[in-house]
């Protein structure tokens, strides 16, 4: 009887295991059909073209965007590498270096900060963070002789880079609250351990970030996923001008996401641009799975 | 012979309640030193009070004096990652850093703190110590596997051969078997009384049977206070206080 009920409620819980899952896994097969089947024209057309040319030229009916392919890599690249310091410093500060009274305080105010609609830090970006960026990083790098490198800021100091930062500012709360909460979880004999051999605590810290490399790796797909897809704050701060050389950050430029924010509502008038829109969505679709796929892989391995 | 530890009077709280009440000991040179006494009696932080290990707690407050080996241990002067590589530690539970290999286990402490200047004589270290723990010839063909795939009482042979290779004068153990079967209690006992020909061993145990065992002396501690210490023999056979008494033939504890 006992061992009846209990099948059944194995099954129970297999069935709704299976819904969810069935569920979860036919809508990301949905959205990548209708991403798909939307961009077919173009893709018949242009095969792979728009992917590895930079010129947008509705009236021609030309949609190579190369450029807002580059300026999705590089912002959320860059995005990372600066998020990935600050998460790190942060959550080691919160860890190790501050007292037990305090950390309820910064807690919440990091919690705070990741749930600010990304809509506010765009204001945010566009009012303060590009024009400050312009006068006390962009202008001295760009008086240091770096400009045939990094382009000519806008007077505005919207930028892909002011793009970049401003990704970087929203992520961070998320990633470094992933890291933080592994880096507390770490068992205190593991830490009497590394203090017991001698070590100073930056020993003792890098150690642990070691341990936690995992979670790290989580955190920073977690945040490139965030950063590739992230839209209303971009399209405000990142200037949304076609910018073919999208290396020369200081420069505006485009997103995938900040053009088809930005290009959408006068799509329709096209007969290839809403399929171009779409096809590019569906690059960006991909582009997150991969780099999410890569990092958690790498994860396993190590 | 100078005592390698000298405890006057120590006065421990953490966060406003005392732990340690006035603690005076001395620990003679390569010997076997068993604190033993009920839960709660304080022997754990009196360990950790030695190699300042309670530093890492919140709210310490600290009185009195201590010495290891010519270090004053609670002098601001003093910088607790000295008194650390004076001091190893055996720690209750079994804790090797699991994701790093049985080699870099041991070889972690020389490494960082810069006591080996080449490779060859890091590997001669952790040899040495790996043997010294008698665990060389059980993972000699294996150093580069993770720690974590030993058995509960290599891994604690293995924390021993880490403090070890630290070539420390103190060997801090606080209650090393307790999470071990018998046969892993058996061979690290052994080894305890073997390892007083390198360090003076200070070893916690709320089992006076294990003390008897491995210790030359012995001290019973008692609500934050030692209430008698001396050589092993006599305190079994002839202690002078009515609480040890009553603890070491199982009354209470």
């Amino acid at each position: 009887m006992r061992r009846a009920l209990s099948l059944k409620r194995f099954l129970d819980v297999f069935k709704l295991i299976s819904i969810t899952n069935f569920i979860l896994i036919s809508s990301v097969v949905l959205v990548v059909l209708v991403l798909f089947a939307t961009s077919l024209p173009i893709v018949l057309r242009d095969g792979v073209s728009p992917l590895i040319h930079s010129i947008w030229n509705p009236v021609s009916e030309e949609y190579g965007f190369l450029f807002a392919l580059g300026g999705t890599v590089v912002t959320a690249s860059l995005a990372l590498a600066i998020s990935l310091a600050l998460s790190i410093g942060l959550a080691a500060v919160y860890a190790e270096y501050i007292p037990d009274k305090l950390r309820p305080v910064v807690k919440n105010f990091m919690d705070l900060a990741a749930s600010i609609p990304s809509v506010i830090y765009g204001l945010w970006g566009l009012k303060v963070l590009s024009p400050v960026l312009r006068s006390y990083v962009m202008e001295p790098l760009v008086s240091l002789g770096l400009s045939p490198y990094l382009g000519h800021p806008s007077p505005t100091g919207t930028s892909l880079f002011s793009a970049a930062v401003l990704l970087a500012v929203m992520v961070t709360p998320l990633s470094s609250s992933i890291i933080r909460e592994r880096l507390v979880s770490i068992p205190m004999h593991i830490r009497e351990a590394l203090y017991s051999l001698g070590l100073m605590k930056t020993e003792v810290v890098l150690l642990e970030l070691k341990y936690i490399r995992r979670s790290i790796l989580t955190a920073m797909a977690v945040s490139y996923s965030r950063a590739v897809g992230e839209t209303a704050a971009v399209a405000m701060v990142v200037g949304n001008v076609v910018n073919p050389y999208f290396f020369k950050i200081f420069r505006p430029g485009y997103t995938i996401s900040s053009l088809i924010a930005d290009q959408y509502p006068n799509a329709e008038a096209y007969y290839y641009m809403v399929p171009a829109l779409f096809y590019a969505a569906l690059v960006l679709f991909f582009i997150s799975l991969a780099v999410n796929f890569l990092l958690l892989k790498s994860g396993e391995r190590t | 012979m100078e005592p390698v530890i000298h405890i006057e009077n120590l006065w421990v709280s953490i966060s406003g309640r005392d732990i340690l009440k006035g603690v005076n000991l001395e620990v003679p040179r390569n010997v076997v030193f068993a604190i033993m006494g009920p839960s709660g009696s304080g022997k754990s932080t009196l360990l950790r009070a030695l190699n300042r290990i309670l530093d890492l707690y919140e709210g310490l407050a600290v009185r009195g004096k201590v010495v290891v080996d010519g270090i004053d241990v609670y002098n601001s002067k003093t910088d607790p990652s000295v008194v650390r590589r004076t001091i190893g530690m055996v720690f209750q539970i079994p804790n090797p850093i699991p994701n790093m290999s049985i080699y870099d286990n041991v070889a972690l402490g020389p490494k960082i703190n810069k006591l080996v200047r080449s490779r060859a004589e890091l590997d001669e270290l952790v040899k040495w110590a790996l043997e010294k723990a008698y665990l060389w010839d059980e993972v000699k063909d294996r150093l580069n596997s993770p720690a974590s795939k030993l058995s509960g009482g290599q891994q604690q042979r293995l924390c021993i051969a880490r403090a070890l290779a630290m070539k420390p004068k103190v060997l801090l153990m606080d209650e090393p078997t307790s999470n071990l079967d018998t046969v892993a209690t058996a061979k690290i006992e052994e080894l305890i009384v073997e390892l007083k020909k390198e360090v003076t061993v200070l070893i916690v145990t709320h089992n006076p049977f294990q003390a008897s065992r491995v210790s030359d002396y012995v001290a019973f501690m008692y609500d934050g206070q030692i209430i008698e210490t001396g050589p092993t023999g006599q305190i079994f056979t002839r202690p002078r206080n009515k609480l040890t008494e009553k603890y070491i033939t199982g009354k209470f504890g």
